[in-house]
């Protein structure tokens, strides 16, 4: 087999582009890119061998044996055991190689790295949220350390859309209902583009987002930064804060007065200081309280008519955070329009 | 592929060229069909005794049983050449195939499911409780 | 037993002639009827699938919106799939010409099964009308695939109609398919054993026994979906505790042998391509015909090379990569016994030739650049990006589409009774050659360079694009947009050029190109009932006893060459 690795590393050298990409692939910005690279050309090269050779075949005979004055066809035999024999043998040994190739590759690209650094990925439409252990959440952005192995533990919120990442030949299909799970490791820091290549509607061309691999020795403060983002909003600039978080409650709430799984917030919004009526009879005020509960324990009080389907968020978020949504419900008609996009 | 010379009466039937070949017994034909209803009966009531795991396994061994009389007198099999017979067998086969590689992929995921039911299905069952 | 020489053709008493009337045409009974019907209204489809690419390639000629907004887009991509998919790729071969040559070639009357015969042509207009229906509904933006739970959504109403259509296309297809097995099996004439028959009967065959076994799936697949909007049971839609990753195996057991019919009818017309215009018996003609009936029972097993990403278990990964090269070997024998065919051969380079040379050109690149995506390791990154929408292209329009259009020009003389122009034919093909592999082959680079499928624009409309991707992104799409403008001169081109034929084009002779197969020994057109007795069956691929007749400017019997009797053929 070190035969084999040699073959291959002598092909992807001689095919492949500079460091920023070439002609067939962009640059090789993971420790998997490499290998993709390497059973690319190897398939690549074989195959042109084979095109090469038909195509000449083909144009060769259609010159040698056109059809004019005194030309006959020959009456050559009409098969030949022998020669079929061999060229199905030597195409059926060549594949076998090919797929064993690409399968040992494959296992290498999936198999569970050890010390990773790990992310939560949820997909919805049409963006990735990304959920950090220490509590930072980034929107369509990730970051990341270099030199390290990254897991990201996937899901969607509604329809299937995938996690790709070209510079890193990396994909994975993100399902609603299941975790998927896709590892990578960056050695150089820099942006690379994340793409969604699963057709997820309207706006799938544009769920695009960037993978920011950051220095290993930078990461920690950087990402301790952005956990604690909230605190950079003064107390007035809270509600704005809250349209930040609102990306993680809009697949059940929309701000535009439309129901879906959970009532609209502009609803809410408009109920402020008066009566909501509860499935089970009961009714309270809306205010904060009404919405620190509905956010910490979302099944006790359940709005008429709406499904208890909504998930605690208790350890998710930080007060200042909580305080944030209190903020941004309370005053949404001055951080958002009518159908619920910002203002200004 | 000229035919064998015919060896039945029902073969003999088969092979005349202006003939329609070998019909089947109205009689027969209605006591299968009578067999499949009380059989439809018979896994409705059974369906209604709680026999635990062998529920499944009785409702499966009528159906075959069904699909068994239905492939071979309503779909003539019985009397046919044993080469459609074979084709038969191959279309199952293939279903077998197609199902059990489905399932097959489907029980290596399981631990990655979404813990608890699903959202909709949660709320189904609770407000079967109420 | 008689044999038919070929006569003079007659334009008076032929099949188009023998009864008049439109009504005479919707209630044929006649496969020559039937099969001119399935032509005209496939050809008309393909128009509307095209011209639905164009729209789709002018929209992707730059960046941002160019001539539509997403949604009309993502409805415009899907319809261009559905509509080629099933209205036009998989009936055109069996459908169209398999309905028209597959009795005449067995030297029969008619097919089996004449009145199934038309309720299939009826029931494909009845699917097509639901079809195109879901345009006007406010149309279907899934992607020809439909996948759940995405397509399972309440807002999307037309996919109910497309989904209808496809049931009902697949009955078509299914009723084609079992006419076409029993007239194989019963309706051969005396001498023309299995080992006899002319290789598009193989591949006829062949793909008969796909459209049998394989489209009920879909058609029950297509009721599920339905079932599960409008009684939300939860067999795809998670939020209701199904599993979406079952869809696509119940989608992709159907589609990937799909992509066998369509491929297996445009090789055996290949196959009798290469040999009549290379004037030399077909080389492994038993090596070719088991190389159908292998690809028919192995594409079966394959259909898991469509869900790598998919969450699809590593194990099935590996096991479908596995069969899925071991599908590619029997058409590589096809490749290389056509090469085998035209070695010292006498090849006139005649339009269908031409056509079935760039077959073997865009079918070679088609079936090598399969390997890419049934390596695992590459797939990875290949999956859902331009280089699939190119890998497909080669293989379904670039091969099958090609090879269909190629068996359109050898048979035209048989079917109309005219020859179209030569010259023009040359032309429209160069357009169509040249244009294919510019759109399409820029697409190659497009996909590894990682361009997504799908997308309705490349650049930051809404943000998070790098700009570097964008630019490289839009030199490929304007050049493969421009060779789509080229492709598509040329088949305005063919549409032109045929037309005119059928008005003004010369007489046929009943063996223009020095055809064996039973189809050249009945006059151009054939007469209504085809062979007044089953004619006496020889080895249709030896041409010898064929010589080029000036006056009739067709091929026609040696003198001096026995006809084939009743024991010794």
């Amino acid at each position: 087999m070190t035969l084999l690795t040699t073959i291959l590393g002598l092909l992807a050298a001689a095919t492949e582009g500079p460091v920023g990409g070439g002609f067939w692939m962009p640059r090789q910005a993971s420790t998997a890119a490499d290998v993709v690279d390497s059973i690319f050309f190897f398939i690549l090269w074989i195959s042109v061998f084979f095109f090469v050779l038909i195509v000449a075949l083909m144009v060769l005979f259609v010159i040698k044996y056109r059809r004019r004055e005194g030309h006959e066809s020959a009456k050559t035999a009409t098969h030949n055991t022998a020669l079929e024999l061999t060229w199905t043998i030597i195409p059926l040994i060549l594949v076998i190689i090919i797929f064993y190739v690409g399968l040992r590759g494959y296992v290498g690209m999936i198999q569970e790295p050890r010390n990773a650094y790990e992310v939560w990925v949820t997909g919805q439409r049409w963006s990735w949220t990304f959920e950090h252990d220490n509590g930072a959440v980034q929107t369509n952005v990730l970051t990341v350390p270099a030199g390290r192995p990254v897991k990201l533990k996937m899901t969607s919120t509604d329809v299937i859309h995938s996690f790709y990442i070209p510079d890193f030949r990396k994909k994975q299909d993100v399902v609603p209902g299941r975790y998927t799970y896709l590892w990578f490791e960056a050695p150089e820091p820099g942006q690379y583009q994340l793409f969604c290549a699963e057709y997820c509607g309207t706006q799938h061309s544009q769920m695009a987002g960037i993978i920011e691999v950051t220095a290993a020795d930078e990461f920690d403060d950087v990402i301790a930064q952005k956990a604690n983002w909230i605190d950079e909003y003064a107390d007035e600039d809270l509600p704005r804060a809250g349209l930040r978080l609102y990306p993680r409650c809009q697949s059940c709430h929309t701000l535009d007065g439309s129901p879906l799984q959970g009532p609209s917030f502009r609803e809410t919004h408009r109920l402020w200081g008066q009566k909501r009526i509860f499935a089970d009879g009961s009714e309270t005020v809306v205010d904060e309280n009404y919405v620190r509960n509905s956010i910490l324990n979302p099944g006790a009080q359940i709005v008429m008519n709406y499904p208890n389907v909504m998930p605690t968020f208790q350890g998710q978020l930080k007060e200042r955070e909580i305080r944030a949504l209190i903020e941004f419900i309370r005053k949404l008609d001055e951080v958002v329009d009518e159908q619920g996009g910002p203002r200004e | 592929m000229p035919d064998a010379a015919p060896s039945t009466p029902a073969e003999a039937q088969r092979s005349e060229p202006h003939g329609v070949g070998h019909i089947v017994p109205m009689p027969l034909l209605i006591g299968t069909g009578l067999a499949l209803l009380v059989l439809t009966w018979v896994t409705i009531a059974v369906a209604g005794i709680d026999l635990g795991e062998a529920n499944i396994w009785v409702a499966l061994a009528i159906a075959v049983l069904k699909g068994t009389l239905v492939a071979l007198i309503f779909m003539h099999l019985r009397w046919d050449r044993p080469f459609n017979g074979i084709i038969f067998v191959a279309a199952l086969v293939f279903v077998t195939l197609f199902i059990a590689l489905a399932l097959t992929d489907t029980a290596e995921y399981q631990s990655d499911l979404h813990p608890g039911d699903a959202p909709a299905v949660e709320s189904k069952l609770q407000e079967l409780e109420r | 037993m008689s044999t038919l020489t070929p006569e003079h053709p007659d334009l008076r008493t032929n099949y188009l002639t023998h009864s008049r009337g439109v009504l005479s045409w919707m209630f044929t009974l006649d496969h020559k009827r039937i099969g001119v019907m399935y032509l005209v209204s496939v050809l008309a489809s393909f128009l509307l699938g095209g011209i639905l690419a164009l729209l789709v390639r002018t929209e992707l000629i730059a960046p941002g919106e160019t001539i539509m907004g997403q949604d009309a887009y993502n409805r415009t991509f899907t319809m261009h799939g559905a509509v080629m998919i099933f209205l036009v790729i998989i009936p055109s071969i069996p459908a169209a010409l398999g309905n028209f040559i597959l009795p005449i070639m067995l030297g029969a009357k008619d097919v089996a099964f004449p009145r199934l015969n038309l309720t299939s042509y009826w029931l494909w207009v009845i699917g097509a009308i639901f079809a195109v229906m879901s345009m006007v509904v406010g149309g279907v933006d899934t992607g020809w695939t439909f996948y759940a739970p995405y397509s399972t959504e309440a807002a999307r109403v037309g996919v109910v109609y497309v989904t209808v259509g496809a049931f009902i296309l697949g009955f078509s297809s299914i009723f084609t398919g079992l006419n076409f097995i029993v007239t194989i099996h019963r309706l051969r004439p005396p001498g023309m054993t299995w080992f006899r028959m002319p290789l598009f009967l193989w591949s006829l065959y062949a793909t008969s026994i796909i459209q049998i076994l394989a489209t009920p799936v879909l058609g029950i697949t297509l009721l599920l979906l339905i079932v599960e909007r409008v009684f939300r049971v939860g067999i795809f839609d998670p939020a209701l505790g199904g599993d979406p990753v079952l869809y696509q195996h119940f989608f992709w057991f159907y589609s990937h042998p799909a992509v066998y019919i369509m491929i297996l009818p445009a090789m055996g017309i290949i196959s009798e391509l290469v040999s009549i215009h290379s004037h030399k018996h077909i080389f492994g003609y038993r090596f070719i015909a088991y190389s159908s009936i292998a690809i028919a029972l192995f594409g079966f097993l394959v259909w898991g090379h469509h869900m790598f990403t998919s969450g699809q278990s590593a194990l099935m990964n590996a096991i479908f990569s596995a069969i899925t090269f071991s599908v590619s070997i029997p058409s590589a024998i096809k490749v290389f016994n056509w090469l085998a065919t035209m070695y010292r051969g006498s090849i006139s380079l005649n339009t269908p030739m031409l056509y079935a040379l760039a077959f073997i050109f865009i079918f070679t690149i088609g079936g090598l650049t399969g390997m890419f995506l049934g390596t695992l390791a590459t797939d990875i990154h290949l999956h859902d990006t331009y280089f699939v929408v190119a890998h497909f292209h080669y293989v379904m329009m670039g091969s099958a589409l090609i090879a269909m259009i190629g068996g359109l020009h050898h048979w035209w003389p048989k079917i109309t009774g005219k020859m179209y122009s030569e010259s023009l034919g040359r032309l429209a093909w160069a357009l169509v050659f040249v244009g294919f592999n510019v759109t399409f082959f820029t697409q190659f680079m497009l996909g590894s360079q990682g361009m997504p499928r799908r997308y309705h624009d490349y650049s930051d409309t809404i943000g998070n694009w790098l700009p570097e991707k964008t630019q490289l992104f839009h030199t490929y799409h304007f050049i493969s947009s421009i060779g789509s403008y080229v492709m598509a001169l040329g088949f305005f081109l063919i549409l032109f050029y045929l037309l005119h034929s059928i008005f003004r084009g010369r007489r046929a002779p009943a063996n223009p190109w020095g055809g064996r197969s039973l189809e050249w020994q009945c006059t151009s057109p054939p007469p209504h009932n085809n062979f007044d007795a089953p004619p006496a069956v020889g080895d249709c691929y030896d041409f010898s006893v064929l010589e080029w007749d000036e006056q009739e400017g067709g091929y026609k019997w040696r003198e001096d060459a026995p006809h084939p009797g009743g024991q010794d053929s």
